[in-house]
Formats: C-alpha cells, sequence, structure tokens
C-alpha cells in the first residue's frame, strides 16, 4: 500500500479532512490524537495490515511517519 | 468446625479454568473439597493447571466453547463420565477494548458468543434434570462494566448485561428444583484481563472509585466459592457486587 494510502486511512480513522495529515505531522498536533485514537490504530493495524501494535509502541511514535512505517 | 463453604463431593464445572479468575477459582473449590471439572480451548493450560492440582479429584475437558452447538453433548458427556453436576462457573469470556467508531457488529457477536451465548447454553444444558443434582447453583462472572461501562466497552457492556438480564427468568424457571443461577459483578481484578488492559492503553483514572484497591484472583475466587456453596443458598437471580466500593 502507498504512504499516500495509509496517511488517507488514518485521516478517515481520525474522522480528518483529506490532506490534513503528511509523513511530517508531529501526533501530539492532531485534534482528537487520544487513547480512543490509539485503540482505534490498534484495531486499524490488526484489521488492514495484520499487525498487532501495543500501547507501548504507540507511545513511541512521534510523527505520522513512524506510524505509516510500523504499517509496512 | 463448621465450614458453610464445604464443598466435599461436589462436583463443579470451570469454565476459562486455565488463566486468572477462572484457575483461581478452581484450585480454591478444590481445596474447599469440591471435584472440579475445568474448561478450557487451551490444552496445554489445562494441563499445566491439572498439575497443580494434583491429587485432588479434578477432571480437563478441553473445548472451545464459542462452538455452541457442541456444548450439549460436552455436558452429556461430563454428567455421564462423572455423575450428576452440582454448580458451574463460567469464567470463560473476553473483555475487547473498542472505541465506538470501530466497533462493528461482529465484535459485538464474537464477544456475545463466549460472554452470553456460551453461558446461557451451559446452563441451558446443565440444567436438565438428567445433567444436574437439585440445588445446584450456576454462576456467570460477570462485570461491573455491565451497570456503569467505560470508553471503548459497547460489546463487552453489552454482553455483561445481557448476563444480568438473563439470570433472573433462569433462576425462576429452575427454582422448582432449588437450583440457583447469579453473577458476580466483579470491578478490575488483577489478572491478564487486567494486563491487556494496560497494555491496550487502559485509562486506570476510570477506576479510582474502587477505593478498596484491586482485587486479586484469589478474592475472586473466594466469592465465586460462596455463590457455589450452600452458604449462599437464599441467593438467586442476582447479581452479587464485589468491586471494591466502585459502585457504591
Amino acid at each position: 500500500m502507498e504512504t499516500s494510502d495509509k496517511i488517507r486511512l488514518l485521516e478517515e480513522m481520525l474522522e480528518l479532512k483529506n490532506g490534513t495529515l503528511n509523513e511530517s505531522t508531529a501526533l501530539k498536533s492532531i485534534p482528537g490524537w487520544d487513547s480512543m485514537a490509539a485503540l482505534s490504530l490498534i484495531a486499524l493495524c490488526d484489521e488492514k495490515f495484520h499487525k498487532k501494535l501495543s500501547g507501548d509502541k504507540i507511545l513511541s511514535f512521534i510523527t505520522v511517519k513512524d506510524i505509516t512505517d510500523f504499517m509496512g | 468446625m463448621l465450614n458453610p463453604m464445604d464443598m466435599t463431593g461436589k462436583l463443579i464445572i470451570v469454565t476459562g479454568a486455565s488463566d486468572g479468575i477462572g484457575r483461581a477459582a478452581a484450585l480454591h473449590l478444590a481445596m474447599l473439597g469440591a471435584k472440579t471439572v475445568l474448561i478450557s480451548r487451551d490444552v496445554n493450560k489445562l494441563k499445566l493447571i491439572s498439575e497443580a492440582l494434583g491429587k485432588n479429584p479434578h477432571k480437563i475437558y478441553p473445548y472451545d466453547l464459542t462452538d455452541l452447538e457442541g456444548i450439549e453433548d460436552l455436558i452429556r458427556t461430563i454428567s455421564e463420565e462423572n455423575g450428576k453436576i452440582d454448580g458451574m462457573v463460567h469464567c470463560a469470556g473476553v473483555s475487547p477494548m473498542m472505541p465506538l467508531k470501530s466497533t462493528k457488529y461482529d465484535l459485538f457477536h464474537n464477544t456475545m458468543l463466549i460472554n452470553f451465548y456460551a453461558f446461557a447454553e451451559l446452563v441451558r444444558c446443565a440444567g436438565k434434570a438428567a445433567n444436574c443434582n437439585d440445588g445446584a447453583s450456576f454462576l456467570a462472572v460477570s462485570s461491573v462494566s455491565s451497570v456503569k461501562g467505560n470508553k471503548a466497552q459497547s460489546a463487552y457492556a453489552a454482553s455483561k448485561a445481557a448476563v444480568s438480564g438473563v439470570i433472573k427468568p433462569m433462576a425462576k424457571e429452575l427454582s422448582s428444583r432449588g437450583i440457583r443461577v447469579n453473577s458476580v459483578l466483579f470491578g478490575i481484578i488483577k489478572t491478564g484481563m487486567y494486563e491487556k488492559f494496560l497494555e491496550q492503553g487502559g485509562d486506570m483514572s476510570l477506576w479510582n472509585g474502587q477505593y478498596l484497591g484491586l482485587g486479586s484472583p484469589e478474592d475472586a475466587a473466594n466469592v465465586i466459592s460462596f455463590l457455589l456453596s450452600d452458604a449462599s443458598k437464599l441467593i438467586t437471580g442476582t447479581d452479587l457486587i464485589a468491586d471494591g466500593g466502585y459502585l457504591s
């Protein structure tokens, strides 16, 4: 999957407009990036990428690129 | 010495016996003299608890309780091979954490399968006169989330609330034979599910109201043993709260 498609999935998950995020976007700057979003990300990575994501791993993510890299 | 929770010779089924509350309940019931029948889908973990039980009389039945169609045969086999059942505690279950917008119907269904449908089917089958003794006690391990669900618990809370709903008609239908049906609403108990809750970023501040502190599996096993024993023979159709004060 292309990086742009992964970012679009994140935007849909966070209910953000297309083009809101890019790889350098800091997660702390994203409206709605909270514990509920973290749980949604766990579900997204499991469902779409068959990858298990832990709470500790999420805490290590700084930017959107960290997430798209994890998605593989 | 009088022991009102004496379980000597009673045949008690424990589902989810390989971990957490189920494992602790199995060990505790055995120490009270019960003959335990342990059910879990994980045969290797069942063997480990079998070793822990040592000479205590017990049997293991590896089974995946989400296979609802086979529960009738499972219960019949257990009663034919071990005698009539005196009690059952349903500890098997799942506690998914999922925000509402990601909670699709399949998560509700999968959660209901083990937390509710399996319990209902176990009681339906075990409650038959051919399979259980009069005065038997059936119990579901439930949660305070059934009445006070937190964020990301829609499926879990719904499944536990369903248990609270079903025990009342069950208790009334089975009362003519002195059979009791209850649930116990636990707060946070320090088990593998609790560890998973933390791992998924669970917010423990929501549980500050549990002012007696977190429970241990052994604390839970004590409550379960009470509700399975004749010491609680006047209690039926009830959600017994054991939550360290959370709902008070």
